[in-house]
């Protein structure tokens, strides 16, 4: 099991820091409104530009992040196990997308990044989101902002501490109960400052971050919690009623994959 | 004109023109002719690919969008003075919920305002929507930079995968059912996942041992070195991009930390992208081109952009109606003009060919 935890994608020194640095641009682009601050007329109109200033950079940072990350180390194994994952997550979110709030998405994208480490669940988060927009016809300003959120969620399924049997199924399922619950929240976080101005939820530029923040917890109440609930629940019941299975699946996949194997070739003798 | 579908990236482009219009004016009546402009062109020029019926959900997220701001408005917005309609019951929420006041009096102009903004970004989805449905996601694929050249493939698989993946599940389903195992609900759910995993996961080893035997994976002549450069380049015009986004959103840093940095930031991203294009030594197999259909589509999205941004430039009135007084929407005449010749891809571009799959 060790062996596989280390995982397909790994991270040396430069995608490390470029993750981090794209996670701090995706934080502000996210929590940008609870930020900012009212001096003078100038950084009023800027505010007003800020969404759109990350819906143009946002997606730069994932495309570059994600070249980073795939460049030299996916082979030919990885690429075939990342398309035949992400179509799985696509197919499963195609008939979930409804009014319920309730995805199909983790229930793949949880065991992947448990199995295969934090990159690939990364990856796999990420192109899960675009494969099912394209498939769907979903593709619009949010799409990058999704593609970040559930690339992070990958990402930190790959990061759980070691469990096994029973206490990992439980764990996989709290985690994913979480991350439905959080995703709901943070994708609310990017659509708060476009619907609601004029009313108490919009945010105050300027104000502090304790009243907008009080703001958006009535946004997020009014809006979107009836949503997040069934996601929360939903994932975590899916794991818990095929996660074992579905584990052994990948475990054996990887393991005849033999992704860690090194390749040596020999000059051949005379 | 012979049928042939239009570039993707045109289509995009067009729409995503129209989109930034949108973001220009509240005036209803504008706005309603950027749809009405969008759903002709999807109309006229969508082919029967199964993408190109997704305009419809995104009107309807639309519309959901526009009664979810009233709705709102109705129940949390600022009460300001005005023309009253009804009163709602007042109700304070309790503190966990925030101590926001639920209802109280609703005014003419403030359901007038939420609309206007609900029909803003209505508008802008209907914009995108009609980019879904006319570009091919196959073709946009086929555009991606070599840069993410692994990642399209993964995203190619991925597609082609995804039809077999529901047939798989599809046969799998029948089978249980004629065995009388349980093929609904949650067992049910439980005995389709791993059959169907587990043979996509067979497949993909089958896939992996052709692409490998086929010779995929094989890297450019890039010396290590310009390698490094390149990748050097992007990390460093990140952090500047990360930077200068700081720098914009808050007045109080230095001008440099702003607008320079991010031009910086994005010279060095784009001089990097540049340098792994220009190494890689991948071709492509029958391009889309990009010809006169492709400029009049781009060329009657700008038109509609350029319109909007000039009568901004020169004050003309009705860009953003006034609702104290509440007056009736005007239409600007050099606004209305360039979204018209928005539409003119609808009749200038090229059929999409039928297919006959």
């Amino acid at each position: 099991m060790t062996a596989l935890a280390s995982g397909q994608i790994r991270f040396h020194w430069r995608s490390s820091s470029l993750l981090a640095a794209t996670s701090i641009a995706g934080i502000a682009a996210f929590t940008w409104p609870l930020f900012t601050r009212p001096r003078g007329s100038e950084n009023l109109a800027h505010s007003g530009d800020a969404p759109w200033v990350f819906i143009v950079l946002v997606p730069l940072l994932v495309a570059i992040l994600l070249s980073e990350l795939a460049d030299g180390a996916l082979d030919a194994k990885a690429v075939a196990m990342l398309g035949v994952l992400v179509a799985c997550g696509a197919v499963l979110r195609a008939p979930t997308t409804g009014v319920t709030g309730f995805t199909g998405v983790f229930f793949l994208l949880i065991p992947g990044g448990r199995v295969f480490g934090r990159g690939f669940g990364f990856v796999q988060g990420a192109l899960t989101m675009f494969a099912s927009a394209l498939l769907t016809g979903g593709v619009g300003p949010w799409l990058p902002f999704q593609m970040l959120c559930t690339a992070w969620v990958g990402f930190f399924a790959g990061c759980l501490p070691r469990a096994q049997g029973r206490s990992e199924l439980a764990l996989l399922a709290t985690y994913g109960a979480i991350a439905g619950l959080v995703y709901g929240l943070v994708m609310d976080m990017w659509f708060w400052p476009f619907g609601t101005s004029g009313t108490q939820l919009h945010f105050v530029a300027g104000a502090a971050i304790t009243e907008n923040l009080r703001r958006f917890w009535a946004f997020h109440l009014a809006s979107a919690l009836g949503f997040d609930l069934p996601r929360a629940a939903g994932n975590a019941l899916l794991v818990l009623v095929a996660g074992t299975p579905v584990l052994a699946a990948l475990r054996r996949a990887a393991r005849r994959a033999a992704f860690g194997a090194p390749v040596h070739f020999e000059p051949h003798g005379p | 004109m012979r049928p042939r579908s239009v570039h993707p990236l045109a289509w995009w482009i067009w729409a995503l023109a129209l989109a930034t219009a949108a973001l220009r004016t509240t005036d209803p009546l504008l706005l309603a002719l950027l749809i009405a402009v969008a759903w002709l062109v999807v109309a006229a020029r969508r082919s029967n690919a199964p993408w190109a019926r997704s305009f419809g959900s995104f009107l309807r997220f639309g519309v959901a969008i526009i009664v979810v701001r009233i709705a709102l408005q109705m129940l949390f917005g600022e009460r300001l003075p005005g023309h009253v309609l009804f009163t709602l019951p007042h109700y304070a929420m309790p503190s966990w919920a925030a101590g926001v006041t639920l209802g109280g009096t609703v005014t003419t102009e403030s359901v007038v305002a939420a609309f206007n903004e609900g029909l803003q970004l209505a508008t802008l989805i209907a914009c995108v929507g009609a980019a879904n449905s006319l570009a091919s996601p196959y073709r946009l694929l086929r555009v991606v930079p070599s840069v993410l050249y692994e990642l399209g493939v993964v995203v190619t698989v991925a597609l082609s995968f995804a039809p077999q993946t529901v047939v798989a599940a599809a046969g799998i389903r029948d089978a249980r059912r004629l065995r009388g195992r349980p093929h609904r609900g949650l067992r049910g759910l439980r005995g389709l996942a791993v059959p169907v995993l587990e043979g996509a996961l067979e497949r993909s080893l089958d896939l992996a041992a052709s692409m490998d035997s086929r010779g995929y994976g094989r890297r450019g002549d890039l010396t290590d070195r310009r390698r490094r450069a390149g990748q050097t380049a992007t990390l460093l015009g990140t952090l500047a991009i990360i930077v200068g986004v700081f720098g914009v959103l808050d007045s109080g840093a230095p001008f440099v930390l702003g607008l320079p940095m991010l031009g910086v930031g994005a010279a060095l991203l784009v001089a990097s992208l540049r340098a792994a294009k220009s190494s890689s030594t991948r071709s492509r197999y029958r391009p889309d081109p990009w010809g006169l259909p492709e400029w009049l589509t781009v060329g009657a999205g700008v038109s509609a952009l350029v319109s909007l941004v000039a009568a901004g430039h020169l004050g003309i009135d009705g860009l953003h109606p006034d609702y104290s007084p509440l007056v009736a929407p005007a239409l600007p005449l050099l606004p209305a003009i360039g979204i018209l010749a928005a539409a003119v891809p609808a009749f200038a571009s090229p059929r999409p060919p039928v297919e006959t799959t």
